[in-house]
């Protein structure tokens, strides 16, 4: 196998597969990136088993064949090389020598044979969607995905496409954000896709893509840009029932400039414990106060002039919580809904709130 | 200002409280040790000390001294009540008693000197009300400190009182080996030996710079002991530092090498330190397994999950995790477990109504072993497990507050 190729292309095809490949080393050859050469184009292939990624560019070939090597040191090696062409050629017992410039590098590869197959489906009803939308729609709901592997069913997003409307929903137990939109090519399924697989998603979004189309395949969730094509299993679990965690909207209803809130939740929970980040609220007339304490340290308050006519209420919220919420909205002001310090607060965009985020709240 | 400071040691605690129980014992060389057969001498009475009998001895050396030995299995509930009582005692002559262990203490007596009278009728009247309430003895030292009261309450046992008085100090250290200095244990003393220091007066006036270089922060303060100087305050128990780990820890009654037996243990063990978490409403987020091999070989592992838990069954499915990914390369002799990264003023409530019900579920059951005692409901496969709770005193036990291990 014999080819030559730019490097910025070269690069960059070794840059996004970086996410995808083990990095634990439990299984040697998922660190490897498979490099294929035929018909005039490079193949880049890189697995955890669980997400799978190929892609193709342009290149000169001179021979075809295939080989794996390390991806992490060659996306290094590539990268301090000239921007010059790169010639790559894979020699006895799997030995690939690198020429760019002056620079010889002779680098150990391993057998094609091992790596994993490419998944290949037929019959796929694939579907071009808006990217931008779904990449706004992953931006306010990936934050509130759990991180905790035994809480599986949670460590993904769901989707639910129902009646021509998406509803993007995550939760880690204690808070949730969901997010809905008008699709409406899409017939009525749900299912859950793995937070490492919606950053790839996400990564993806941000290149330029002849198309973007996404389809189902039993198991696996498959987006094609035309040059890449990425596969990730479905979460295997059922999505709790989110309905009922979302309370009623009630009459304690707060108005609240954003970045007012935004700011004075991030400077005074600086004070908060680092386990907790926990800050309490009072919310009575017009006036919304946000203090924490922490023994080893002192204490902080602050106020804010909000709409609001309700009856006084006082509790703690991970700050956290909060803050994760507000970073997302880009309207000028949100919504605060409140019952009690037992019952899960509403936080809300203001005019479109197709958006919202449910959060339990803390005894501090 | 000089202060008045109380050294109170139980003489041969568990022993003695043995003897009052049951009044064969009395006068007689007993000794108490663990349940199990691989048990090691816990304490010996004065009767069979003469006998040469020691802690830590192993019984058929304890044998070997005296064939006519009586062996009592230790009954450390009844010390733990003992001990809590005796403490109750001191507290009624000041507030500051610093618990040592289960039968030492600490007592700072200064501001109590007025009411009382003195120092010394304040350390007569305690010594009387235990002996009356109990029948036990006690020795007393009393010194301008800690480091100098507990030196005097070892130098008379059995029913000792002893006053160090601060125009003393000089005389009785010079002579005094190192060694005898709570504080400084036999390598301390090997190494203070080869730079030719055998006594506290050598200590206390060796080149203070020397020290510093070979000891660190330490040299400083083994001058100062070998000069009887120390300013510790006499800490209760409340205000201590607060507690960074619950756990417990097991010595098998045989070594395990099948992990379902062994997982019957982890059980066992998250649902005590579960069940200690949850009575003082601490969750932390770092599980940590400990094993001990049969050749004691002895390792942690720990797992730091994302939310803190509390939950017996959160603690056991953690440990269980550890437990598989470890391969085990020689049968098991003691496992413990531990809750870290403990959080204690705060609570972050579940969304979901199932963890809820979870919560719910815990605190009935919570309730339910409150009234009716450790394991009245507990899950099905411990069923045919013998005894279960903690069966030693570990040094760290505390009348009360979290580190008061309730033990069977």
């Amino acid at each position: 196998m014999e080819f030559s190729i730019e490097k910025e292309v070269f690069l960059k095809s070794l840059n996004q597969i970086q996410g995808i490949v083990e990095k634990k080393h439990t299984i040697p050859i998922l660190s490897n990136v498979l490099i294929e050469a035929k018909d005039n184009n490079i193949f880049i292939t890189a697995t955890d088993l669980e997400i799978a990624v190929k892609s193709f560019y342009k290149s000169n070939i001179k021979k075809t064949g295939k080989v794996t090597i390390s991806a992490k040191k060659l996306y290094e090696i590539i990268k301090e090389l000239p921007n010059k062409e790169i010639f790559f050629k894979v020699k006895d017992n799997y030995w690939i020598e690198i020429k760019c410039g002056k620079s010889v590098f002779n680098l150990v590869g391993l057998s094609p044979d091992e790596f994993p197959k490419f998944p290949e489906f037929n019959n796929i009803n694939f579907k071009s969607i808006d990217k931008k939308l779904l990449s706004e729609m992953i931006d306010k709901t990936i934050y509130s995905v759990s991180s905790d592997e035994t809480k599986f069913n949670l460590t993904g997003i769901y989707f639910n496409f129902e009646n021509e409307l998406l509803t993007m929903v995550s939760t880690d137990g204690h808070r949730l954000s969901l997010i809905s939109n008008k699709f409406d090519n899409f017939e009525n399924t749900n299912f859950i896709l793995p937070k490492k697989g919606i950053f790839e998603i996400r990564k993806l979004i941000e290149e330029k893509n002849e198309y973007f189309n996404i389809g189902i395949s039993e198991n696996n969730f498959i987006v094609d840009t035309g040059n890449t094509n990425l596969v990730m299993r479905l979460v295997d679990g059922e999505f709790p029932d989110y309905n009922r965690v979302i309370p009623e909207k009630n009459d304690n209803k707060a108005i609240i400039n954003k970045n007012e809130l935004l700011y004075s939740l991030k400077r005074v929970s600086t004070i908060s414990s680092d386990k907790t980040k926990g800050i309490k609220i009072n919310l009575k007339h017009n006036l919304l106060k946000i203090y924490s304490s922490n023994p080893d340290l002192g204490d902080a308050n602050e106020s804010i002039d909000v709409d609001y006519s309700g009856s006084e209420i006082d509790m703690g919220f991970n700050s956290k919580y909060l803050i994760d919420f507000l970073q997302t909205v880009e309207e000028e002001n949100i919504c605060l809904y409140l019952k009690d310090n037992l019952s899960p607060g509403i936080l809300e965009q203001e005019i479109n709130n197709n958006y919202y985020c449910v959060i339990m709240p803390m005894r501090l | 200002m000089n202060r008045t400071i109380m050294h109170i040691d139980m003489n041969a605690f568990f022993a003695a409280v043995e003897q009052q129980a049951d009044p064969a014992l009395r006068g007689k060389p007993v000794v108490v040790t663990g349940r199990d057969k691989r048990t090691v001498i816990l304490t010996a009475s004065y009767e069979a000390r003469t006998f040469g009998i020691k802690t830590g001895m192993r019984l058929d050396q304890a044998f070997a001294c005296c064939p006519d030995l009586i062996r009592v299995a230790a009954n450390n509930r009844a010390y733990a009540d003992v001990s809590a009582k005796i403490i109750d005692i001191f507290k009624d002559y000041t507030s500051d008693v610093e618990v040592f262990s289960i039968d030492e203490a600490f007592l700072d007596v200064t501001g109590s000197l007025t009411l009382f009278g003195s120092d010394e009728a304040i350390a007569q009247a305690i010594k009387a009300q235990i002996k009356k309430r109990f029948g036990l003895t006690c020795s007393v030292g009393i010194a301008e400190n800690k480091l100098l009261a507990k030196l005097a309450s070892g130098l008379q046992k059995p029913d000792g009182l002893t006053r160090i008085p601060p125009e003393r100090v000089t005389t009785i250290l010079h002579d005094l080996p190192v060694s005898a200095l709570c504080g400084i244990g036999p390598s301390t003393a090997a190494r203070l030996q080869g730079l030719g220091v055998t006594t506290c007066g050598q200590l206390g006036n060796y080149p203070p710079k020397v020290l510093k270089r070979i000891f660190g922060v330490m040299g400083e303060r083994l001058i100062l002991m070998g000069r009887g100087i120390d300013s510790r305050p006499v800490q209760p128990t409340r205000n201590d530092e607060p507690v960074k780990s619950v756990g417990h820890s097991m010595t098998l009654r045989q070594d395990l090498t099948d992990s379902a037996a062994i997982g019957k243990v982890l059980l066992q063990l998250s649902e005590m330190v579960g069940r200690r978490a949850r009575r003082y409403g601490v969750k932390g987020r770092t599980v940590s397994l400990t094993l001990r091999y049969a050749d004691f070989h002895t390792f942690s592992r720990r797992r730091t999950g994302t939310d803190p838990i509390s939950h017996s069954s959160d603690i056991y499915s953690a440990a269980m995790s550890i437990l598989s990914q470890l391969i085990l390369e020689q049968p098991v002799r003691l496992i413990g477990i531990s809750l870290e990264g403990l959080q204690y003023s705060s609570e972050q409530y579940p969304l979901f109504d199932d963890v809820r019900q979870r919560q719910s579920l815990t605190d009935a059951l919570d309730q339910v072993n409150d009234r009716f005692g450790e394991f009245t409901v507990m899950a099905g496969s411990l069923l045919d497990v013998g005894e279960k709770g903690s069966g030693v005193i570990s040094p760290a036990w505390r009348p009360d507050g979290i580190r008061n291990v309730k033990v069977r």
